[in-house]
């Protein structure tokens, strides 16, 4: 068992366990998904939940068997991060606010690229749409607040920043997130057969790129 | 072989299970909103309970049968017609080319479903057919039918022999006073406890936001606290949300994976098929349970529906 006691609350069909960090919930992730038991297990930021078919466990069977699953999870170590580089045009025409950032984090608008692409970000959860990412960088950074009147269309592939955290928009969606940019990369591919291009712990870095380049992106090209 | 779409209606999409497994990718459910109806309504013509179907939602829709085949109306529509003539819902109707069906709008509750004897070519993704609309992903195109869409068949689709009607005691009531069940969040555990008791006080009502993704409830305010701290963590449809408004907000098929406000409670899986029955307008009392009484509602619901649809799963 982990040092510190997980907290754990069961419904009916699913069981959340909170846990210390994220490394826990990755390593948990790892070590329940070994197994065919549940019909879902999602990851939350410092938490996990474990979804199972009621006619098939009741509670107290998920959480003795997830318990045991757990107990394993402690000697598998998941460093496996894997490094991704995200392509960001930050041209005013794909980031309506940039400027606002900009002025928010005291820099000219002209170095929002650079400083954008020095901060390493880890991917913390995928949620809100398939393949939508959080991101947070371990960097301080000053609180950007979000948009007063949400937009009713964020374009797919826009980055948002509210600070420490970000995102990348999987789809055409609305949103509140302020836009600094956006990649050409598809984010969630269901034709694939890892569907999402990023996964929870993976380390993100941007690039800037050009708005022609971002035009010409080949579309079927994987990283 | 198809079916054309001579009226939509509101919100008429292809529905049938949800996608499981990838929730962890951000995908969520979708499928059928009311999973008993459909299982319901998917049994009348021989098809396997899950299988796609049309759902249809508050306001009426017309299609054009454009072969012989059998369908199946279960749901809140308040009429069914073929060709003008009243037909019942519960059981199979052979229908010929050219045949027009016109389900009436949901008067109580909220969705029905047609069932088809053929197999709908609806989108395929992640294991699924079913529409998830904000992604515009699987179903037809992965959005809601419009007039003159016209949904294929496949080709060699038997007219199947099924000829059932449901039995009286399997029929679902359809109304717009609901008690759903629900059993303690997450949150409710330690420092929402109040707000869970007090949200069995008195019936909701549903606010005008509401759809697939969720159900906005409007009654007394809950206490809710002011952080806004909590890390974003897993949801799921039946999921009972408070924001720091106080008004509690009822996650449907459709909703994200995960969410930042606190989970005071869960609606019972038992009871989870009912929310695909809520509309603006409905009223909703909660009655909270405990989680072994909830898997044991579960199991003989299931035990009941086996005599007549054989195994079943209800989400």
């Amino acid at each position: 068992m982990a040092d510190e006691q997980p907290t754990i609350h069961s419904c009916d069909d699913w069981i959340s366990i909170t846990l210390p960090d994220w490394k826990a919930v990755l390593a948990a992730q790892a070590a329940l998904s070994a197994n065919d038991h549940w019909t879902e297990i999602v990851p939350g930021l410092d938490s996990i939940a474990i979804q199972f078919d009621p006619a098939l466990f009741s509670p107290d069977e998920a959480a003795s068997l997830i318990a045991d699953q757990l107990d394993r999870a402690v000697h598998t170590t998941t460093n496996l991060s894997i490094l991704t580089t995200i392509p960001v045009c930050y041209d005013a025409k794909l980031a309506p606010d940039r400027d606002y950032v900009a002025r928010e984090l005291g820099i000219a608008v002209e170095a929002l690229p650079s400083w954008h692409a020095s901060r390493q970000q880890r991917i913390a959860m995928l949620g809100f749409m398939p393949g939508f990412a959080y991101l947070e960088s371990a960097e301080t950074c000053p609180a950007i607040g979000r948009l007063a009147n949400p937009r009713q269309l964020v374009k797919a592939g826009s980055i948002g920043i509210i600070g420490r955290q970000s995102c990348i928009y999987s789809f055409d969606s609305p949103g509140g997130w302020p836009i600094i940019g956006r990649t050409p990369l598809r984010l969630f591919d269901p034709a694939k057969s890892q569907p999402a291009l990023l996964s929870a712990g993976d380390t993100v870095r941007f690039e800037s790129i050009s708005k022609e380049a971002f035009d010409h992106w080949p579309q079927e090209v994987e990283e | 072989m198809s079916i054309t779409v001579l009226k939509a209606g509101l919100q008429t999409t292809l529905q049938g299970a949800p996608f499981t497994g990838h929730r962890y990718l951000g995908m969520p459910a979708a499928g059928a909103a009311d999973s008993l109806s459909l299982a319901l309504a998917n049994f009348l013509v021989g098809k396997s309970l899950d299988a796609i179907a049309i759902e249809i939602t508050i306001t009426d829709a017309l299609f054009q049968i454009n072969e012989p085949c059998s369908i199946a109306v279960v749901g809140a529509a308040e009429h069914v017609r073929i060709n003008g003539h009243a037909v019942r819902q519960h059981r199979t109707l052979k229908v010929m080319a050219g045949d027009k069906i016109d389900i009436g709008p949901s008067r109580p509750g909220c969705r029905t479903y047609v069932a088809i004897s053929g197999e709908i070519n609806a989108d395929r993704l992640l294991g699924g057919q079913s529409t998830y609309l904000a992604a515009a992903l699987g179903g037809f195109r992965g959005r809601a039918l419009r007039k003159d869409d016209v949904i294929s068949l496949t080709p060699d689709s038997p007219v199947t022999d099924v000829e059932r009607i449901t039995p009286q005691n399997l029929k679902l009531h359809y109304s717009d006073d609901l008690v759903l069940r629900i059993i303690r969040g997450p949150e409710a555990a330690n420092t929402h406890a109040g707000a869970l008791t007090d949200l069995c006080l008195g019936p909701y009502a549903v606010g005008t936001r509401a759809n697939r993704m969720g159900l906005a409830l409007e009654g007394a305010p809950l206490s809710a606290s002011n952080s806004t701290n909590m890390p974003s963590a897993a949801v799921f449809p039946g999921t009972i949300q408070l924001p720091p408004s106080g008004q509690p907000y009822l996650l449907g098929p459709d909703a994200q994976t995960t969410g930042g406000y606190p989970r005071i409670a869960q609606v019972i899986r038992a009871d989870r098929h009912l929310i695909g029955q809520l509309g603006s307008g409905s009223r909703v009392q909660f009655v909270q349970t405990t989680t072994e009484r909830a898997t044991k509602i579960y199991r003989e619901k299931l035990s009941l529906l086996s005599s007549w649809l054989g195994q079943i799963k209800l989400w």
